[in-house]
């Protein structure tokens, strides 16, 4: 069983957008919408400082569709549109769509949205015209700080791939089991992760 | 996220007709209500196609409906069975008092399976908007509170019918109090686990969306705070409160044209004004998108 996925280096993410804007620009998302957003998250406080600068830290976190294991926006589809295809991926069949929205109810991270001109719902694809063909997702091959990978989340983060060819294990500086985080999982079983060494990862897992 | 009428026009109306057809099965399994059954069959049919009609508005493509519908695990198909399963009961119980000798009763057996078709449904449809991506909405009271609907407009409308009809007003009361007594605790019970819904949320602290720069930063416990007037005053005191006491008000008094009128129409209000409460409060459970 394949589960492609994104691992994001939250220590290499500089907040460029280029990632926003690149999927944008691929995909052809809607003005006001969006399949990745980079959102800042701090400055806020280092636990046991002073509470004031240069006591604090702040890290970018790109925040999409995270492809779970178990998404929950499938189970709630009347149609089966939103479903997991052969890669792990979570799809829409936009020809089966109704555009009753619960799906885009059932998402913990909100990620997605109804397009109004063709009355279905949209989200990251996760580039799937390009992974098909063993390309890269457009928001890991313009990904400036490199901290965006790309691989299977079945096997070892350490083998994701980078826009150059280097596998993660060999480019990013060296990481923890522990060091490696997922958004709040209600049941849904997220499969990005956000690599994140010194600060303190926020929003809970 | 933001209020989507025709869902909340839906679950109000299905719960209004599924109370009211139950509360005549329940009145004609101990045949009472003779001249009322026939009116409230056809009000409660009226309910479920204006929601049913209603809801289509709520579809973007509603031609696309049969387009592989039937997911077994989504609310909508479980919602779609459950209408199917009420509308042959229903068209059973009219076949049954049709051709029975006074023209309104149907066997005891077919008021009960009405009974529990109702309870299914409406269980079924507020089933469907339990998700714990939603705090605010992930509780069993949620369901409760919908059958609490339920159980105020349905017994409230048949003693309204009924005091139209001229039937024997005695055995409306009870059900009537009762439901509107559960209509009110229920609603109390799910204000409050929205107004303590506020720390459910994942919290991150300070953060910043540059895409939307001028919009304001998600802060559950504002949201919750902003709908409390809403929540307390609309939903339980208007809901639960007003009904409780007009449904009092009717059963010693007698005169259900007027308290049965006040009932429905202050546990209307107070059902569109929760369901308001809850879509202001479906925020997701990491709400920075």
């Amino acid at each position: 069983m394949t589960q492609y996925a994104i691992v994001t280096d939250l220590d290499r993410c500089v907040g460029c957008l280029a990632c926003s804007v690149a999927c944008k620009v691929v995909n052809g998302v809607p003005t006001g919408s969006f399949w990745n957003k980079t959102l800042r998250i701090g400055p806020n406080p280092k636990e046991g400082g002073s509470g004031q600068w240069p006591d604090v830290e702040l890290y970018f976190l790109n925040v999409g569709c995270q492809h779970c294991a178990e998404p929950e926006c499938v189970k709630v589809c009347p149609t089966e549109a939103s479903h997991i295809a052969a890669d792990g991926t979570v799809q829409i069949d936009k020809s089966k769509c109704i555009g009753c929205q619960f799906c885009a109810m059932a998402c913990p991270y909100g990620v997605r949205y109804l397009n109004e001109d063709e009355g279905v719902v949209e989200k990251c694809t996760l580039c799937e015209q390009k992974i098909a063909q063993g390309e890269l997702p457009q928001c890991v091959s313009q990904c400036c700080g490199m901290a965006r990978w790309f691989g299977d989340a079945e096997g070892d983060v350490r083998e994701f791939r980078g826009p150059r060819g280097e596998t993660a294990g060999e480019f990013l500086e060296e990481f923890s089991d522990e060091q490696v985080h997922k958004l709040p999982d209600v049941g849904n079983k997220p499969s990005f992760a956000y690599i994140l060494r010194d600060m303190k990862w926020q929003g809970g897992e | 996220m933001e209020l989507q009428w025709p869902l909340i026009l839906f679950t109000t109306l299905v719960a209004w007709s599924a109370g009211l057809f139950g509360t005549q099965a329940l009145l004609a399994a101990g045949g009472h209500a003779k001249r009322s059954q026939l009116p409230a069959w056809v009000a409660s049919a009226a309910l479920l196609a204006v929601g049913g009609v209603a809801v289509f508005f709520h579809l973007e493509h509603w031609e696309r409906i049969f387009n592989g519908f039937g997911h077994l695990s989504s609310g909508i198909t479980q919602e779609l069975v459950a209408i199917v399963v009420l509308a042959v009961v229903a068209i059973a119980y009219l076949a049954a008092m049709r051709r029975s000798d006074d023209g309104a009763t149907a066997p005891k057996w077919l008021c009960w399976a009405a009974v529990a078709a109702c309870a299914v449904l409406v269980a079924a449809m507020a089933h469907s908007y339990t998700m714990a991506a939603r705090p605010a909405w992930d509780s069993a009271l949620w369901i409760l509170y919908v059958l609490g609907n339920a159980c105020v407009l349905g017994p409230c409308t048949m003693a309204l019918v009924m005091a139209v009809r001229g039937d024997d007003l005695a055995p409306a009361g009870l059900p009537a109090l009762v439901g509107a007594a559960l209509a009110a605790v229920t609603a109390i019970a799910f204000a409050a686990f929205l107004q303590a819904s506020g720390g459910s949320f994942a919290e991150v602290g300070y953060y910043f969306d540059p895409t939307h720069p001028t919009a304001g930063m998600a802060d559950a416990a504002s949201a919750v705070a902003a709908q409390a007037p809403l929540l307390w005053i609309g939903a339980v005191a208007v809901g639960g409160i007003l009904p409780l006491a007009a449904a009092l008000m009717g059963r010693r008094s007698g005169n259900w044209k007027l308290w049965g009128a006040a009932a429905i129409a202050c546990a209307l209000a107070g059902a569109v004004c929760l369901r308001v409460v809850f879509y202001e409060l479906g925020l997701s459970v990491f709400m920075f998108y």
